[in-house]
This record gives C-alpha cells, sequence and structure tokens, in this order.
C-alpha cells in the first residue's frame, strides 16, 4: 500500500519530488522550495498514518482552494498505484499545455485575412433552457461568436482610437495620504524633520493629503443580436483602452460570459480568440436581468468596496421579468460607485425608453447616454470616453 | 491540558488541548497548525465567513499561554496603523524642553528613543518576549494590495524595517494566522510565504460536539434538531436556494437564542420567528420560509 518509502531508505524525498513535479504537471504551481518544505513536513507528522501525510502536503503544496480536488485525486492515485496515476497525468497533459494559436497571423497575411468560415452552427440548442419570452425573436440562435482576429486595418483603427479617444475615469482621492500643500490633516513626521532643521522650532504645519487613486471598471457588453456588428471591434478596443487599470469584463447576452480570463491575454487577437471561445450566447436574445443576477451570485467580487465604476453598454432590451430585472439593478447600484449606461440605439429609429428594460436602466442608472445613428466604431468609442468623463 | 513551550509533541496532542479550550479541530486542520509552529510558517486560514478561522487564533493563544494580538484589515490601512507610528507631539515637547541645554546631536538621539515609538501590532508581536505571541491577521482580504505587499518582509523573515531603529527581527517567531474570506483573491507572493488551509463547514458530529460545549444549556434534543436543520440547509439541494449558508457562528448564536426563548423542540413557527439569526439577507429568510416545512421533515433513511 505504502509506496512512498520511509525516509530511513531515502526513498522519501525522491518521491515527494516527483509528486511536486507530477502536481507541477497537473497545473498547480509548486516550486522547489515548496518541495522541499513539503519533505521536511513529511518528517515531522511521520508516515504513520495516511491521512496525515495527506494533510501535511496539502497544506505545504496547495495554495488555492480550486487545486485542493487536483491534489486530492492525484494523492490518492500515487498512493494506491503510481503507473495509473502515470495514466492520469497523461489524461490531464492536453488540457494543461493548450498551444496559442500564432499571433499577428491576420495582420501578416492580410489578403487571408476574410472571416473565418462560421463551422460551429447553431449548437448547444437543446441544452439551454429558454424563457417563453423570448421566442419571439425568431432568428434567435444560440452561437458561438466568431471573432477573426484583427486584420491589419482594423488593427490601425484600434490604435488609432485607443490614442485619440481617452478612456480615463478622473481619479478620486484614496484612503491613503501622502504629503501634500493642501491636505487637511498634518503631518507630523514631516514637522519634526522641519523643527530638527530650526532648532525646535515650527515655521509652518505640513500636511498630508489624501493620494489619487484609480477606480476599477467594470465593463457589462451585450453581444445579443443587436449588438452583433460591434461586438468584436468594441471587445478590441475596451481591450486595448482600460489597458493597466483594474477592470473586469463580461459580456452577456442569454447568460454572463466571463471575459476576465480573455482580457488577461496581453495581445488583442489572443483575446479575441479566447473570447471566441467563451461566448457561447452571441447574438441571441438579452436576458440582463438573468445574466445580472449570475453576475451577483457567482462574479460579485468583481466588485471591489464599492469603488467600482459599472460600464454597461446595452440597448435595455430585456425579454426577462421587469420586476427581476429591477431588483438585480438595484442590488449592482447598491454595490458600485457608479452605474453608468451607455445605450446604443441600435433598434429603432424614433427610440424612447418606452421598452420595461430601459425604464428600469432609466430610473437607476447613476450617468446615461444614448447614441443616435451608430454607424462607425469611434462614435461609439467617443460615447464611453463622453460618459465616463462626466 | 498539555502546555507546550515549542509546539506540540504531536498532532493529536494539539487537538486534545484545542478540545480543552473547546474548540474542536479537524485533524486536517489541526496538522497544518501542528506543521505552521514547526516549520514556522505563517498560516494562512481561508473560508466562508462563520467557520472558526478566528476562533482558532484565539484557541491557540489561550492552550499556549500566549497573548494574542489582532490586526483588523480595512481598505486603505497604513503602516502607521499596522506596525508603528511615532508619537509626534511628545518628540516635540522634547524637543522644545531640551532645546536650550542639548546640542542637535543629542536632541536628535533622544528623540528617536524607542519610548516615543507607539507599537502597533505587528511590531508588538515581534518584540514579544519568548515564546512569543500568537497574531491574528484577521480578514487580510479586506485590506489593498499595497498593504498585502507591505507584509512580505514581515511574512517571509518575521522581521521589519524602521528607517531610525534599523532592522527588528522576532526574537521568535510569533505563530501567525492570516484569515480571508475570499472576497478576493490574494497576491501569490503572499501565498507563497504561508502554509494554506481551506476551512469548509463542518461534518455534522463536530458541529453537535461545538454547539453542545458552546451552549451546554441547550438540551441534547434541541441540539440534535439544530444540528440537523442547518447541516441540511447547507446540502442539496436547499443550499442552492441561499446566497449564503449559515456559519458555525450562526448556529452557536441561535441555539443561545432557542434556549433564550424557552424552545424545546423546533417547529415551523418558531423557525421563521428566529430566521434572522442563521441569515442576515432579506431574500434568503424570504427564501427559507417556504421550504422550512421540508427541512423540518425526518430524514428519508
Amino acid at each position: 500500500m505504502m509506496k512512498l518509502g520511509d525516509a530511513r531508505s531515502g526513498k522519501l524525498p525522491d518521491n515527494i519530488t516527483g509528486f511536486g513535479r507530477a502536481l507541477r504537471r497537473a497545473g498547480v504551481p509548486v516550486d522547489s522550495s515548496r518541495i522541499a518544505m513539503a519533505i521536511e513536513a513529511a518528517q515531522l507528522v511521520g508516515l504513520e498514518r495516511k491521512e496525515d501525510l495527506h494533510s501535511a502536503l496539502r497544506t505545504v503544496m496547495v495554495s488555492r482552494q480550486q487545486d485542493l480536488e487536483v491534489f486530492d485525486q492525484l494523492f490518492e492515485a500515487l498512493f494506491r498505484n503510481p503507473e495509473l496515476a502515470q495514466q492520469l497525468l497523461a489524461q490531464m497533459l492536453p488540457k494543461v499545455r493548450q498551444g496559442t494559436p500564432p499571433s499577428r497571423k491576420a495582420r501578416v497575411q492580410e489578403a487571408l485575412a476574410a472571416a473565418k468560415i462560421p463551422n460551429e452552427g447553431p449548437r448547444k440548442e437543446s441544452e439551454i433552457q429558454l424563457d417563453a419570452a423570448m421566442t419571439a425573436s425568431d432568428q434567435q440562435r444560440l452561437r458561438h461568436a466568431d471573432f477573426a482576429t484583427l486584420n491589419a486595418s482594423e488593427f490601425r483603427l484600434i490604435e488609432r482610437l485607443v490614442r485619440d479617444v481617452p478612456l480615463a475615469l478622473p481619479p478620486v482621492p484614496g484612503r491613503r495620504t501622502r504629503a501634500g500643500s493642501r491636505g487637511q490633516r498634518p503631518h507630523w513626521a514631516a514637522a519634526m524633520q522641519q523643527a530638527r532643521r530650526f532648532e525646535g522650532e515650527l515655521l509652518w504645519l505640513p500636511k498630508r493629503t489624501r493620494r489619487p487613486q484609480v477606480l476599477p471598471l467594470l465593463v457589462l457588453v451585450d453581444i445579443s443580436g443587436s449588438m452583433e456588428r460591434y461586438a468584436r471591434l468594441l471587445l478590441a478596443f475596451l481591450h486595448n483602452a482600460t489597458r493597466g487599470r483594474p477592470r473586469a469584463a463580461f459580456a452577456f447576452g442569454t447568460d454572463l460570459t466571463d471575459l476576465r480570463p480573455a482580457f488577461r491575454h496581453r495581445d488583442t487577437d489572443h483575446m479575441l480568440d479566447a473570447a471566441n471561445a467563451a461566448i457561447d450566447d452571441f447574438a441571441g436574445g438579452t436576458r440582463l436581468g438573468a445574466s445580472l443576477a449570475t453576475l451577483r451570485e457567482r462574479h460579485a467580487r468583481t466588485l471591489v468596496g464599492r469603488r467600482t465604476v459599472v460600464l454597461l453598454i446595452s440597448d435595455g432590451l430585456d425579454t426577462g421579468e421587469p420586476e427581476a430585472l429591477e431588483s438585480e439593478v438595484q442590488w449592482l447600484k447598491r454595490h458600485c460607485r457608479q452605474l453608468l449606461w451607455l445605450n446604443p440605439l441600435l433598434r429603432f429609429d424614433g427610440y424612447a425608453p418606452l421598452a420595461t428594460g430601459a425604464q428600469v436602466l432609466h430610473r437607476n442608472a447613476d450617468g446615461m447616454l444614448a447614441v443616435h445613428n451608430l454607424s462607425r466604431l469611434e462614435d461609439l468609442a467617443q460615447a464611453i470616453s463622453r460618459l465616463m468623463r462626466r | 491540558m498539555v502546555k507546550a513551550v515549542n509546539g506540540f509533541a504531536s498532532i493529536d496532542a494539539l487537538i486534545h488541548a484545542l478540545q480543552g479550550v473547546g474548540y474542536h479541530a479537524p485533524r486536517q486542520l489541526a496538522t497544518s497548525v501542528f506543521l505552521a509552529m514547526k516549520l514556522q510558517r505563517p498560516l494562512l486560514l481561508e473560508g466562508e465567513p462563520g467557520v472558526g478561522k478566528t476562533e482558532l487564533a484565539k484557541a491557540l493563544a489561550k492552550v499556549l499561554g500566549r497573548p494574542m494580538l489582532r490586526l483588523q484589515c480595512y481598505d486603505g490601512m497604513e503602516q502607521r496603523e499596522a506596525l508603528y507610528e511615532w508619537n509626534h507631539t511628545a518628540q516635540l515637547l522634547h524637543m522644545r524642553a531640551a532645546q536650550d541645554t542639548n546640542t542637535a546631536d543629542e536632541i536628535e538621539r533622544e528623540v528617536y528613543q524607542p519610548r516615543y515609538l507607539i507599537r502597533r501590532p505587528l511590531l508588538q508581536a515581534l518584540q514579544a518576549p519568548a515564546p512569543g505571541a500568537v497574531l491574528l491577521i484577521d480578514e487580510v482580504d479586506r485590506a489593498d494590495e499595497p498593504f498585502e505587499a507591505f507584509l512580505l518582509e514581515y511574512l517571509g523573515e518575521y522581521q521589519v524595517t524602521i528607517p531610525e531603529l534599523g532592522t527588528i527581527k522576532a526574537e521568535a517567531a510569533p505563530i501567525t494566522i492570516l484569515t480571508s474570506n475570499r472576497t478576493r483573491d490574494l497576491n501569490d507572493a503572499v501565498k507563497r510565504r504561508c502554509l494554506y488551509q481551506w476551512m469548509d463547514y463542518p461534518e455534522r458530529e463536530r458541529e453537535l460536539a461545538i454547539v453542545q460545549s458552546q451552549v451546554p444549556e441547550a438540551g441534547p434534543a434541541l441540539t440534535e434538531a439544530i444540528t440537523q436543520f442547518v447541516s441540511r440547509l447547507r446540502s442539496m439541494p436547499f443550499a442552492n436556494a441561499f446566497q449564503r449558508s449559515p456559519g458555525i457562528a450562526e448556529s452557536v448564536e441561535w441555539a443561545k437564542a432557542l434556549v433564550a426563548l424557552d424552545t424545546l423542540t423546533l417547529d415551523p413557527e418558531v423557525v421563521q420567528d428566529t430566521a434572522g439569526i442563521l441569515f442576515k439577507q432579506r431574500e434568503d429568510v424570504a427564501a427559507l420560509i417556504p421550504l422550512i416545512d421540508d427541512l423540518l421533515q425526518p430524514e428519508a433513511a
């Protein structure tokens, strides 16, 4: 049963090192100092009880809740049967080492950069229960977004927009302080320095001022049918324009998609690829209420200490229950600093916020801006910038 | 009760000692604590609110007979609230008083004496005389990232640097426990310096033992009913209905409340009246009410 060997034979360090490497291959970050500590820990708890060794190695080698399951399975497998563990690892490997598609391909071979042939087609339709109200839209299709990587002219457009359209929220005074002449609170440490220079005299009282703070941004982008044309370039623009600041991005249509993993890629093409894979309700209907409920249940911690500014880009046509939407929007409003709503009026020309969803947003948003006759991405970018400057 | 200066001889001894002060630790958790003491590493406890993270630090301090220092984290916390601050007003007074008699060099030396230093929890922990203290850095996820970065020197080396006094190193490594409710993910650099333990809701027997020892006035039948009710709340399919399941702290509070109301058995009315103790969200209380009858039904075998 006990395959790890004992300390006297000297096999224990080897086995734990091997186990550490196996964990690493399975995607659990374990560095060599951790492995050394694990060996020490194993010697401290002894090998008499398997569960003690298990908890000892676990407390040293795992530091995230999501890794606990992998650890347990691998530990169990290695104890029972090392060969089985190897097989298990072999199965896991392809998942861990996902090849990243070569970047810049589209830009290099611009001539070939036409949109990919949509080979996915409508899928997952049967798996997803649709609201009865939603069936009104007969072009309702649940499909993967078909985001091609940027071609050269698009790349230049995005670069130019990022340069020309500033997307910066004004910084607000934070909770931390620094020396500054216009502050409210006395800066005693600086007063001491001054008194030392002038033989104990205080000529003026130095002040502390509040350090400016960048507000985190949460962007919720509608990728339902009406936004279809813009979704790809809009995401590319947001990805570039909010670089280097705390941000989180989610896409929603019939359900919410977490785009944070996609936005972590530095390269916009990689981001689009990852978004492609993540979104499976592209160009469908809009269930804003349900999407916000998902945000509340699963991702509430993206809203940081009531500082987050939420930018909602949607036309507010919601096919769910208006009461449910109202309570979700109010929850969101309670948990963020500002709820900004950008309404690209895409569906109708003579549009007034008569749709119930739009009314709910109209009542609750801290800032709202509607764009008429949206024909270019630039208008949208300008509008986002105007809204955020308010 | 076993009192040990340098930790405990075995995991069993630790479990036993903790039980002696009313903390029922599962063996897994005890192993982590045992190793944290032996390896002199900080221990990071993550888990839902109310599963006994803070209580563990308190129990540990009691068992070891060491002082417990608590640093409650909050957003925008600064070094002068966590580590030290000079008593500037006293320094200025001293300077004025001494300026006629002493030279500038003397004044400078006198003004930066340790007696003008206001010690905050981190420094107190480092300067605690042997065998050292138990330092609880509570809800570290509430502090912001700059504060986490500031903690690194302490967590890695058990030392801090004060420009005027130099580096202060702990005589005896304080037992350091960090807790996090996971309102955000902690930086990897912090995690790398700590041992990690995820704390889950307790299994029913352990919760029964905890409620019994915390609220002995509740009879065995009531305690049994409470733990059964709460553990069913946390399990499927009921758990899906709530945003946050009640923790051990809530079960204990509930038991106390039911004792105060002279309740002998759980009935739907009493559960509904006291639902505010188990759930702190209006939506959750509303979700509980239609489920009460199902939850109170005897369990299918």
